[in-house]
C-alpha cells in the first residue's frame, strides 16, 4: 500500500502560505479532491474543477459530510474557466501547472 | 499554459492569491527509513518528458510575471514522502503510476532491496519528492478597451 505524506507537510505549507478562512477558493486540477480536503473546511466556498470525469466522481463520493455544503466540483478545462470575472479570493494550482 | 493563467487571473478578485503547489524533478532520493533513522539507497532518474513539463511551467510563470499578471510574494520548498512497506510495493506503484515520468534503475532497485533487508524490522521504503510552493498576487486586469486606449491615446 502506498502511504502519501503521512507527515502532513503539504497541509502545513498550504496553510502557511494562505489563510483560507471565509474565502472563496477555486482549485484548478482538483482530481479526486486529495488536496481539497486539506483546506476547504474553513472556506466560505470551494470549487474544484478538473477535466477528468472519473476523478470528479470519486471526489464527490468522498466529500466529507461537513464539507458537502461549501465544496463543489465541476468538469471543466483551465483554458475556459466557467466562472465570472473576479469570483474568487484564492486560486490553487494543485500539482497541475 | 499562459492562457490558462490568464483565465485564472480573470476569475480572481483584485489582489487575489494564486497558490502554485507542485513537485519538481530532481532525481528524487529513494530512502530506507526505520525508527533508528534513514539512509539514501539511490536516486530515481528524471525522464525528459517530466523535465520538459517543469521547464514549461517555470517558463509560463516567468512570462505571466513579466506581463505583470502575477507578482511573486513568497516561495518555499518542502519534502513530500511516498512510503511503502517493501521495495516490491514501491516498484509496483512506480510501474503503474509513474511510468513515463520517473525511472527506477535496476541498480537502484537492487540497492534499495539490500538496504531494506539489512535495516531494522520496522524499515519502510520511501521516495522524497521535492515540492515547490509559490504564492502569487494577481495584477491588474487590463480589459480590451483599456488596452486599446493605451495603444491609441486621444
Amino acid at each position: 500500500m502506498t502511504l502519501k505524506d503521512p507527515e502532513g507537510s503539504e497541509r502545513k505549507y498550504l496553510h502557511k502560505f494562505a489563510d483560507f478562512a471565509g474565502q472563496r477558493i477555486l482549485e484548478i486540477g482538483c482530481g479526486e479532491g486529495r488536496l481539497t480536503w486539506k483546506y476547504a473546511a474553513a472556506s466560505a466556498l470551494t470549487v474544484g474543477f478538473d477535466s477528468d470525469h472519473d476523478a470528479l466522481r470519486i471526489a464527490r463520493a468522498d466529500a466529507p459530510h461537513d464539507m458537502q455544503k461549501n465544496v463543489h466540483f465541476a468538469e471543466a478545462s483551465a483554458r475556459d474557466i466557467p466562472f465570472a470575472n473576479e469570483s474568487f479570493d484564492i486560486a490553487i494550482l494543485a500539482w497541475s501547472l | 499554459m499562459v492562457h490558462a493563467l490568464d483565465e485564472i487571473r480573470r476569475t480572481l478578485k483584485p489582489n487575489g492569491v494564486l497558490i502554485d503547489i507542485r513537485p519538481v524533478e530532481e532525481n528524487w532520493p529513494v530512502e530506507v527509513n526505520a525508527s533508528t533513522g534513514y539512509q539514501v539507497a539511490g536516486r530515481l532518474t528524471d525522464v525528459p518528458i517530466a523535465l520538459a513539463d517543469d521547464q514549461a511551467a517555470f517558463h509560463a510563470m516567468r512570462e505571466v510575471e513579466s506581463k505583470g499578471w502575477f507578482f511573486k510574494e513568497k516561495e518555499g520548498e518542502f519534502s513530500y514522502f511516498y512510503y511503502w512497506d517493501t521495495p516490491s510495493e514501491m516498484k509496483d506503484f512506480m510501474d503503474e503510476e509513474w511510468e513515463g515520468f520517473e525511472k527506477l534503475d535496476e541498480s537502484v532497485f537492487s540497492a534499495v532491496k539490500s538496504a531494506w533487508t539489512m535495516a531494522n524490522a520496522d524499515a519502510r521504503v520511501r521516495v522524497r519528492v521535492k515540492m515547490l510552493i509559490t504564492k502569487w498576487i494577481s495584477g491588474k486586469i487590463n480589459n480590451i478597451a483599456e488596452e486599446d486606449e493605451n495603444k491609441n491615446p486621444a
